[in-house]
């Protein structure tokens, strides 16, 4: 039989089985120690079927993950830094949800009782589609914007010569000679 | 271990012709320990006539605070060994960052609520904040824990011999999530209460009154029953009656409170609403009146 926990805990988790809000309850060592049904509706996984997980096997089942899809060892999720040091902390990363990734939003905030730190609520928060994209995507669709634009440069440039003539749009700032 | 009831009425005192049997004085509760010692659990109004009772004693008196609500320490301005120069008294509560245990109290015994203060009192009194401690006194052992209520809340655990204890007259354990649905690590009290011989605990409202008192820190009687039932108390006392609980309702609601307890596996026997100047010897494996 494990121990009793402390009030601190025991409150939390009646607060967070009580909002509609998905959120983990994590304990001092990163043992999962509850997540309540908007958590389970994200994850996938109700936490009845799960139970108390240690910090190995829901970081590999749930994430985080970084941008290349690889596990966040769990001592060096930033939230796990700034909580460990007594502060809320807020970051956005993957978790895996319904067999893929997805990028979510989470802020996290230490739990402090009586005789020290106890564990940390974690609330994820939806977010956008700009919001969900990483700055991998985000670089991947600058790329992608800029070749795009590129392309149509060379269109212009071509279409120019073969009308026989050199497209306004083209560079003029580098062009002096232009017929702007 | 003996005790001796001397106020079970919660939230205010409620004196009056109705309330005569189960009593209008705010919770009291004295307890006197194989070796002879006394302690004396919370300071409502109750605790006025048991300094008038106390045999005189060189014993030091031990009065152990769950919490500082007004019926919890109301009677302390009229607890006579205070005034006694003679007389030794420690006071224990729960710790709070907010102010010291006697500068909380002091709050209440000063003025303009109070003709004297604290450093007026004639007998030596001392406040020990008792979370999260483990102590000896006299011939128990005192274990003390925050159990969930409105402010710091402790309940108290107190083994003498085979005997247990267990006093948590406060408690909302059920807030937010079903008792049933909780492991026993994640209700509060629990280890507190676990096994106890005789288990005092909070029932101030029947399941009716509860849905329009959630979050107050009282328990209704399915979990008052219920939290009995899982820490596997071997005697029940039924605490802190709603002042607005006569006699005549109590006398009527205890026929329930034993119809569901039967229901829950247990014997009429285990189980009773507190009643003042009530007298219980409490054993090991079961607790009787005295003889006499």
């Amino acid at each position: 039989m494990s121990a009793q926990k402390p009030l601190e805990l025991i409150l939390a988790r009646n607060l967070l089985a009580s909002i509609s809000t998905p959120a983990f309850l994590v304990g001092e060592q990163g043992t999962l120690l509850f997540y309540n049904e908007a958590a389970a509706v994200l994850v996938g996984r109700r936490f009845e079927e799960t139970g108390t997980m240690e910090m190995e096997a829901w970081t590999s089942e749930f994430g985080p993950f970084d941008d290349r899809d690889r596990p966040i060892p769990y001592d060096q999720i930033p939230l796990t830094v700034a909580v460990r040091d007594g502060r809320p902390a807020h970051g956005t990363f993957r978790i895996a949800a319904h067999g893929e990734h997805r990028d979510v939003a989470a802020s996290a905030i230490p739990i402090v009782g009586p005789g020290g730190a106890t564990g940390a609520i974690v609330v994820f928060w939806p977010m956008s589609e700009e919001d969900q994209a990483t700055p991998m995507t985000k670089a991947r669709a600058r790329v992608g914007e800029g070749l795009a634009r590129v392309e149509d440069g060379i269109a212009r440039v071509k279409e120019g010569h073969a009308r026989g003539k050199r497209p306004a749009s083209v560079s003029p700032g580098n062009d002096p000679g232009g017929e702007q | 271990m003996k005790l001796k009831v001397w106020g079970a009425r919660g939230s205010v005192p409620a004196p009056g012709p109705e309330t005569m049997h189960y009593g209008g004085n705010t919770s009291c509760i004295e307890v006197t320990l194989s070796d002879g010692s006394t302690l004396i659990l919370d300071a409502g109004t109750g605790i006025r006539g048991l300094g008038v009772a106390l045999p005189r004693s060189d014993r030091p008196i031990h009065i152990l605070l769950t919490h500082l609500h007004l019926d919890h320490i109301q009677g302390l301005m009229f607890f006579a060994p205070l005034f006694n120069n003679q007389c030794e008294v420690t006071i224990w509560g729960p710790a709070s960052p907010e102010a010291s245990l006697c500068d909380r109290i002091a709050r209440y015994i000063s003025a303009p609520l109070a003709p004297v203060e604290i450093r007026e009192l004639p007998s030596l009194v001392s406040f020990r904040e008792a979370e999260p401690l483990e102590w000896q006194l006299g011939a128990a052992q005192v274990r003390a824990q925050a159990v969930n209520h409105r402010g710091p809340t402790l309940g108290y655990r107190i083994e003498d011999g085979d005997q247990v204890l267990c006093y948590i007259p406060d408690h909302e354990p059920g807030l937010g999530v079903p008792l049933s649905q909780l492991d026993d690590d994640w209700i509060s009290g629990f280890d507190l209460a676990r096994g106890a011989s005789m288990l005092i605990h909070d029932c101030q409202y029947t399941d009716k009154e509860y849905s329009r008192h959630l979050g107050w820190g009282h328990s209704p009687l399915s979990d008052a029953l219920a939290f009995g039932h899982r820490v596997g108390a071997q005697r029940l006392l039924l605490f802190h009656h709603d002042p607005l609980h006569s006699d005549d309702f109590l006398d009527s609601f205890a026929g329930d409170v034993c119809a569901r307890w039967e229901g829950l596996g247990g014997t009429p026997a285990q189980v009773e609403l507190a009643a003042e100047r009530r007298e219980l010897v409490i054993e090991a494996q079961a607790l009787t009146p005295p003889v006499g």
